[in-house]
């Protein structure tokens, strides 16, 4: 027997007996290693407001694990060389450096002596259990910290509602805010591609919404952010011309009617006009041809300009005067004079219509890019507020649709809204063109008409004899001569004044500036 | 390769102890490390108070060991010559002539009782036998008989007209021994032993030439490497100017040891593996050795002295503070 062989081949099972401790230490340090940071890393995201509960005992978990598994691997892997271990062994199993020994002077020339000691190696290490005498243990100690940073972990994850929830917000504001972004890149977009608007226009109207993008590229606060996104709503907004949109819905209402006109030279124009396009029926009124018609023709053609002159007097002078013009011309029966009239008013029209799509377009962006910020405003109030973000979105589209002015921008459709109002909100069909003010997404707010004492449908009142009291109806709350007690508590009126603040917050009724006045106010006036 | 058996030489070394057992009673501590020393070929400091045994213990072992005994009583007057020897004029057959006449250091184990009553140029005399084997007289240089053994005692107590031991003549000495007195028992054993009828004598229970091979078979003892580095991180810590020097070592050591203080280590320890019937140096058996090996190798600082600090307890920290 090759005793030296025979003690490397023990040396090896020892050598994978210590790894394996090794390793089952090193996990337990991992363990306690990957907890501490898993407590550290996860109190910093809480304190930051980034990890939700879940995550932050995800992470926790993870990095234990990790920890435990990557320590463990690399302490099993760790090399160990064959005589430090075989000295290792000497001293832990008491083997009085016999096998290290035996094995440094392997190679040396064989003697009686060693050969004796070898074999004296041999047999003491033969008389070794490692499980026995080098068993697998664990410190107490750091089981009873890997047990404490557990339940530390654990109890956090449990008590710290307020600060995930925290999270969530931030992390609902987040994706608010990257939707806000995408939905502006869209816009951009759709703007550059919009045939129907000049370089300069396209120009206006990119810049409050590059502004506003590059300003959220900064990820400001919730505040911030609805401050950035209401701004840059309301300088598209101030780009919107009010009359460019009474002019469009104008123009629509006189399309409408000389579509009707079967016949009529007209008749493609005012399909045009009705459709919205004022541009496309300017080329289609200047490329009206005049030389042919009869005088009839003429006539009716004079008296249907006449009439689309007169719907546009008020609102585009210019244009109504060039239409009458033209009228005036084929009347007279200088064609050539009407057509110069016509081509000066196509002209006119292509140029409004350049005007109400550009003025369409900056009321569109406002109308998403308040919507926007009521979406980000809600995101962060929470689960609570997203009723109100589905009705004050609602409010935001109808501004919209307001400003289109008839374009029908207003989309009326239910949006994140949870709550029964935001359901019901986004369920409403409203139409478009619904007027300034009313709720896009709002219900409709219940009207009683007031009950006329003798009037129709009314309560039939016997009306009282000269010098007579008449019938009592009803008890006020004062008579004369006595003050009158308030019969609302204050506590029931508040929610109410509450509910409005709120809503003024978050509709950007209140400049930024005085937002924090307002909630110190309201605050106070807690009951 | 030595033909003495290792069983056989353990054989030996527990007859000796036996023998010697016979006479001395008890005093395990100082018989093993001079067994040890006898056995790795090194000279003996004995120190301890008068009465203690320590002449006996060396006559004892000369009995044992059936070697040629010699005692030399130190004494101030002590001449160098009277120790190693002389020439005296002859006259044979009317020639006269120089013969060298050897003196008591020409024996296998001298007995040098209270070594520190000569003066330093007697004490001196010793060094050359002590390191070399062999005495030079008139320009001549006589071999020592092997084995060659010097036992010096000393008494640590009177030291009024005492000449304390040089240190290239107390680095000479493989082990310094302390003797210490007997407890209850072992002094009850003594008076009974020397007080009675018959006085014990120790029979024979090795040879020289035993001893011969059992030093050369201790020398044969492999000693692995991280043992060897042990052995001179050991010694070089003994000075206080070294990385691994202890506390106490660098407060109160002027000097550690020397390579003589190393090889005294390696080769106490190989015989202390022998004799535990290991065929290899294991720490303990330096552990073993470490005391006698280096205790009159510290040489102490001023603190250390008028402290009064035992080296004992400046090696016995060493040791503790050391990483195998």
């Amino acid at each position: 027997m090759d005793i030296a062989s025979e003690l490397s081949r023990l040396l090896e099972g020892w050598m994978r007996w210590l790894r394996l401790r090794r390793a089952l230490a090193w996990c337990l340090h991992g363990w306690v290693i990957g907890l501490a940071w898993g407590l550290l890393l996860g109190a910093a995201g809480m304190w930051q407001a980034r990890l939700l509960r879940a995550e932050f005992l995800a992470l926790a978990a993870v990095l234990a694990l990790s920890g435990a598994c990557l320590a463990g691997l690399i302490a099993f892997a760790w090399p160990l060389r064959r005589l430090e271990a075989a000295r290792y062994f000497d001293r832990v199993f008491r083997l009085e450096e016999r096998v290290s020994t035996a094995l440094e002077f392997a190679d040396a020339p064989a003697s009686d002596l060693l050969q004796r000691q070898a074999q004296d190696a041999w047999n003491a290490a033969q008389r070794v259990k490692p499980a026995r005498d080098l068993p697998l243990r664990f410190s107490r100690s750091e089981g009873l910290l890997a047990l404490t940073l557990t339940l530390v972990i654990g109890l956090t994850g449990w008590r710290g509602t307020a600060w995930f929830q925290a999270a969530q917000q931030a992390r609902a504001v987040q994706e608010a805010v990257a939707e806000q972004k995408q939905a502006m890149a869209e816009m951009l977009v759709k703007i550059e591609n919009d045939p129907l608007l000049s370089e300069e226009q396209k120009r206006a109207l990119s810049a409050p919404l590059e502004e506003a993008l590059n300003a959220l590229q900064d990820q400001p606060s919730l505040e911030g952010s609805v401050s950035i996104l209401t701004a840059a709503g309301e300088k598209l907004q101030a780009l919107s011309d009010p009359q460019a949109q009474e002019l469009a819905q104008a123009l629509s209402e006189a399309g409408r009617q000389l579509s009707l006109q079967e016949g009529s030279p007209l008749q493609g124009v005012g399909q045009q006009l009705a459709q919205g396009d004022a541009v496309a029926a300017a080329t289609q009124l200047s490329q009206l041809d005049v030389s042919n018609l009869s005088q009839p023709e003429a006539e009716a053609l004079a008296s249907q300009l006449e009439t689309l002159a007169q719907s546009l007097a008020s609102i585009d002078p210019t244009l109504a005067a060039q239409l009458n013009q033209a009228a005036q011309a084929f009347r007279q029966g200088d064609r050539a004079a009407a057509g110069q009239a016509l081509q000066q008013a196509a002209q006119t029209l292509a140029q409004a219509g350049h005007q109400m799509a550009f003025s369409q377009a900056a009321a569109q962006s406002a109308a998403q890019l308040q919507q926007g910020a009521g979406r980000v405003l809600a995101a962060g109030g929470g689960q609570a507020m997203q009723g109100a973000a589905g009705s004050q979105a609602g409010a935001g589209n109808s501004q919209g649709g307001a400003a289109a002015g008839g374009a029908g921008a207003g989309r009326g459709e239910g949006e994140s809204g949870s709550s029964p109002l935001g359901n019901e909100a986004g369920s409403s069909p409203i139409p478009q063109n619904n007027g300034a003010g009313d709720g896009g997404k709002r219900a409709y707010e219940p009207i009683y008409a007031p009950s006329l004492l003798g009037g129709e449908g009314g309560p039939l009142v016997g009306l009282p004899q000269s010098g007579e009291d008449g019938e009592a109806v009803g008890v006020g709350p004062t008579a004369p001569g006595k003050e009158g007690g308030s019969l609302v508590p204050y506590d029931e009126v508040y929610a109410q004044y509450e509910e409005f603040n709120r809503r003024a917050l978050e509709n950007g009724q209140v400049p930024l500036q005085f937002m924090q006045i307002i909630r110190n106010y309201f605050d106070a006036l807690k009951p | 390769m030595s033909e003495l058996s290792v069983e056989r030489f353990c054989q030996i070394a527990e007859q000796i102890e036996n023998e010697v057992g016979r006479v001395i009673v008890g005093q395990a501590e100082v018989v093993r490390p001079v067994l040890v020393s006898i056995l790795a070929g090194g000279h003996v400091l004995l120190e301890g108070v008068p009465g203690l045994g320590k002449t006996m213990l060396i006559r004892t072992l000369g009995q044992a060991l059936e070697l040629k005994f010699s005692r030399i009583q130190f004494t101030p007057d002590l001449m160098p010559s009277d120790i190693l020897g002389t020439e005296i004029l002859t006259d044979q057959d009317g020639r006269r002539s120089f013969q060298f006449r050897p003196g008591p250091l020409f024996a296998n184990l001298v007995l040098a009782d209270e070594i520190n009553r000569a003066t330093p140029k007697t004490q001196s005399a010793l060094l050359e036998a002590m390191q070399e084997g062999s005495v030079t007289v008139a320009q001549q240089t006589y071999r020592l008989e092997e084995p060659f053994f010097v036992m010096a005692t000393q008494n640590p107590l009177e030291m009024e007209g005492t000449y304390p031991l040089p240190e290239a003549q107390l680095d000479r000495f493989f082990f310094k021994v302390n003797v210490n007195l007997p407890d209850v028992g072992e002094m009850a054993e003594i008076l009974e032993r020397t007080t009675g009828k018959d006085t014990p004598a120790a029979g024979r229970a090795a040879s020289g030439a035993d001893i011969v091979q059992m030093r050369e078979l201790a020398r044969t003892v492999p000693v692995a490497s991280h043992v060897r580095e042990y052995i001179a991180k050991l010694v070089l810590a003994t000075h206080p100017e070294n990385l691994h020097a202890s506390p106490l070592v660098q407060k109160y050591v002027r000097y550690g040891a020397s390579p003589r203080g190393g090889q005294a280590l390696m080769l106490g320890a190989k015989v202390t593996a022998l004799l535990a019937g290991r065929y290899n140096v294991a720490f303990e058996d330096i552990q073993a050795v470490a005391l006698p090996a280096l205790r009159h190798r510290l040489l102490l600082n001023f603190d250390g002295l008028a402290e009064g600090v035992n080296p004992d307890s400046v090696i016995t920290e060493l040791l503790g503070a050391l990483p195998m």
